[in-house]
């Protein structure tokens, strides 16, 4: 039995779960979340069984069928393509979503029925989004790709009844409808140019095709990964989509669907190495986003705003390896370029598991402390060891320092950056940038660590272990997940030395084997790994002397002067938030108003002066019918006069 | 025998004195005799084109139409006695309800 054979099956069985909760859950109480347990891990077993598979034999597997037939030249198909990118994505989604799925059991269990719908949604996204790792072409993708944006738009809304929940997922959802539109122009584009959109023919078709279409094609590709990656400038819907359950910002807004617009990336790395521009615009945005969004991660007040930012900021670095690789790939240096394509994944990976660990974590807190305040917690390390000691892996993970899977991922990221600045001078600046952000990674993750665990107790914790009625750990279902993801958060980096390494198994074509030895040289005698290593241990001791010792008081350097601004600068969000509100009101609406205008006055007034007109003529005419029958008599005669008349001048009687 | 042109042009004559009467005319049994000219320029025209082609057809019609025109004005003064009964008139110009 071949087993890439069932493929098909693994979004299949969690969307099994899902009809089945949807329709029955209302009665079931406890049971619904066994039965996503169930879906969802009957998808997971198959997934890994399926990456196995994949991983171990370096297979392609790929089946299609003919779905909607546009014209003989334009078909739209459905299959499935399985490669090792594949095989790693199925590998984070189906086994994160799994751990969210269990610890969803306790973490949700006071929500009472609507354990109901959470479940229902959950099961619904985890299957669409296996789809869309399976997907063989990018309308398949396309469609599913849609289909987690209305999960995510569902589950952020979760507590519909708070307005910020409300309105954060209609914020997500229409900023990430601004990529998703990109995208589809992208779509055209491809469609019209190359005939399909089948990956392996689009890949194929690349030589031949006019390389200033692949360009824009490739652009606006990359414009839905803005959205659905929350990259700079779309970046701004992450940080209010915390409003969701905290499962659900693990899940979806961490480790799963906003790695589809890496993923999407990914897919279409080869189309976007045709151009030079956009491989360089692509890198730009992700060393940008990175930057940016960690500088908003330094001084954000809750606990899930921290972890926000600095997913956004992760993002921005796999998206920067990925723009990388398509420059270095552009300028035909591809064996560097395959390093920077598998770094950019392997970091993908690697953040999946750390920051699911860190907001399953944080999930763990707030279920403690009943707030996400940062200003609130404190000292709580001592009521949740398993919670302190997980997170601090992660966080360790995170800042990058070694031997944990984040050094690995981001160090390479940002050598393969610095290899491309040897080409390109731009991602010299990008480098330093990555730099810069690797700096502040380690400092805001560590200054959450220790204003969460750490230092005196605040309100929340004292409120919480004066009064709470639990003083213990949360439950066995929560730290479970924890745990096993703490455990790769620390060792998921080591895929890097299995086998053929994470860049040979990743990136089968050129690939850049090295064995262990060579690997560990090659890192460990660079100067670029110490420049990062020293960039996150001074991240870190920056945030035990101002958060831990209080040596130097942070209230103290923003109270005033340019910090002062800087500080409220970053709080505001650099205006992002009210500028989507300004291009929103001004733009969209302006424009709405203005349609409205014309609707008004230009289409209805040329349906009204029709009305009008024949209503004033009908006034006219009417009158000949005046009641005297001699007017009548007159009218027939002069008319059939003018008729025989007529037919004589034009000779018909003649 | 009567060229065929003569007769025409008796029948034109009579038929647009008919005409005149109907649209001129204010009373209603004046203009009800006009139609009946009218109707008669008709009837002769059908005479006459029967004699010239020789077929007894047009006769035919001719004493129909006499016939339907008796009935007509029937019809049509049992119209005009109602109408003297209800409104005390006969002039065309005083009855115009019918109208917008």
């Amino acid at each position: 039995m071949d087993i890439l054979e069932y493929a098909w099956l693994i979004p299949v069985l969690p969307l099994l779960a899902f009809v089945f909760i949807g329709l029955f859950g209302k009665k079931l109480n406890d049971l619904n979340g066994y039965i996503a347990v169930g879906g969802v891990g009957a998808g997971m077993v198959l997934a890994l069984w399926t990456a196995y598979e994949l991983l171990t034999t370096g297979r392609v597997y790929s089946t299609s069928q003919t779905w909607v037939v546009l014209s003989s030249k334009y078909t739209l198909e459905m299959g499935v393509y399985l490669d090792n990118v594949a095989a790693m994505m199925l590998i984070v989604v189906s086994f994160i979503s799994f751990l969210v799925v269990i610890y969803s059991t306790a973490y949700m269990y006071d929500q009472g029925p609507r354990r109901h719908r959470y479940f229902t949604e959950i099961c619904l996204f985890v299957g669409v989004m296996l789809g869309l790792v399976l997907a063989n072409n990018f309308f398949q993708m396309f469609v599913f790709w849609e289909l987690v944006g209305v999960c995510s738009y569902l589950l952020i809304g979760f507590w519909y009844e708070r307005p910020s929940a409300a309105r954060a997922a209609k914020k997500a959802f229409l900023v990430t409808r601004v990529g998703d539109v990109m995208f589809m122009i992208g779509l055209f584009i491809l469609f019209t140019e190359l005939g399909t959109l089948n990956y392996e023919q689009v890949w194929h078709a690349l030589d031949t095709a006019d390389p200033t279409m692949m360009a824009f094609a490739a652009f606006f590709l990359f414009g839905g990964a803005i959205g659905k990656s929350a990259q700079f400038p779309l970046h701004d819907w992450l940080p209010d989509a915390m409003e969701g359950p905290t499962t659900v910002s693990a899940l979806i807004h961490a480790a799963t669907m906003v790695n589809a617009g890496v993923y999407l990336v990914a897919r279409s790395f080869p189309i976007i190495a045709t151009s030079a521009e956009v491989s360089l615009f692509v890198g730009a945005i992700g060393g940008i986003t990175a930057f940016i969004a960690a500088t908003m991660a330094l001084c954000a007040p809750k606990i899930k705003g921290v972890l926000a930012y600095s997913t956004v900021s992760q993002l921005g670095y796999m998206i920067l390896g990925l723009g990388a690789g398509a420059f270095l790939w552009h300028n035909g240096h591809y064996a560097a370029a395959s390093i920077a394509f598998g770094a950019g994944l392997f970091h993908l990976m690697n953040h999946a598991f750390f920051k699911g660990q860190l907001f399953l974590g944080a999930g763990a807190v707030i279920h403690y402390v009943h707030t996400e305040d940062l200003a609130q917690m404190g000292g709580l390390g001592k009521y949740m060891k398993v919670s302190m000691i997980t997170m601090l892996i992660s966080c360790i993970s995170i800042a990058g320092i070694p031997p944990l899977s984040g050094f690995w991922s981001k160090d390479e990221v940002l050598a393969v950056t610095f290899e491309a600045g040897d080409v390109g001078l731009t991602f010299m600046v990008l480098w330093i940038l990555g730099v810069l952000t690797a700096f502040m990674t380690a400092f805001y993750m560590f200054r959450m660590w220790f204003m969460v665990f750490k230092g005196q107790h605040n309100e929340g914790t004292k409120h919480a272990t004066e009064h709470g009625h639990h003083k213990h750990e949360a439950p066995i279902a929560m730290l479970l997940p924890l745990v096993i993801l703490a455990a790769l958060a620390f060792g998921s980096g080591f895929s890097l030395f299995i086998g053929d390494g994470f860049f040979g198994a990743v990136y089968y074509e050129h690939a850049h084997v090295l064995s262990i030895g060579e690997r560990l040289t090659e890192v460990f005698t660079s100067p670029l790994t110490y420049i990062s290593i020293v960039a996150a241990v001074s991240g870190i001791m920056l945030a035990y002397f101002s958060f831990y010792k209080t040596n130097i008081s942070a209230e103290k350097v923003v109270s005033k002067g340019f910090p002062k601004a800087m500080h409220q600068l970053l709080l505001d969000r650099y205006k992002f938030p009210v500028a989507y509100d300004k291009i929103g009101y001004v733009g969209v609406y302006g424009f709405s108003l203005l349609l409205d205008k014309f609707d008004r006055y230009v289409i209805d007034g040329i349906v009204n002066g029709i009305a009008a007109f024949l209503t004033k003529s009908g006034g006219v005419v009417r009158k000949l019918q005046n009641g005297y029958v001699q007017s009548y008599a007159t009218l027939l005669l002069i008319g059939v006069s003018v008729i025989v008349i007529l037919l004589y001048v034009v000779g018909v009687l003649r | 025998m009567i060229p065929l042109e003569f007769v025409l042009i008796i029948s034109s004559v009579l038929f647009v004195i008919g005409a005149a009467g109907v649209i001129l005319k204010k009373n209603a049994i004046v203009i009800l005799m006009s139609i009946e000219i009218m109707l008669n320029a008709a009837i002769i025209n059908l005479v006459a084109f029967s004699s010239y082609f020789g077929d007894a057809t047009g006769q035919g019609f001719a004493l129909f139409a006499i016939g339907i025109a008796a009935a007509e004005v029937t019809i049509a003064l049992a119209i005009l006695l109602n109408l003297n009964k209800l409104r005390k008139t006969v002039d065309v110009d005083d009855i115009s309800l019918l109208r917008w």
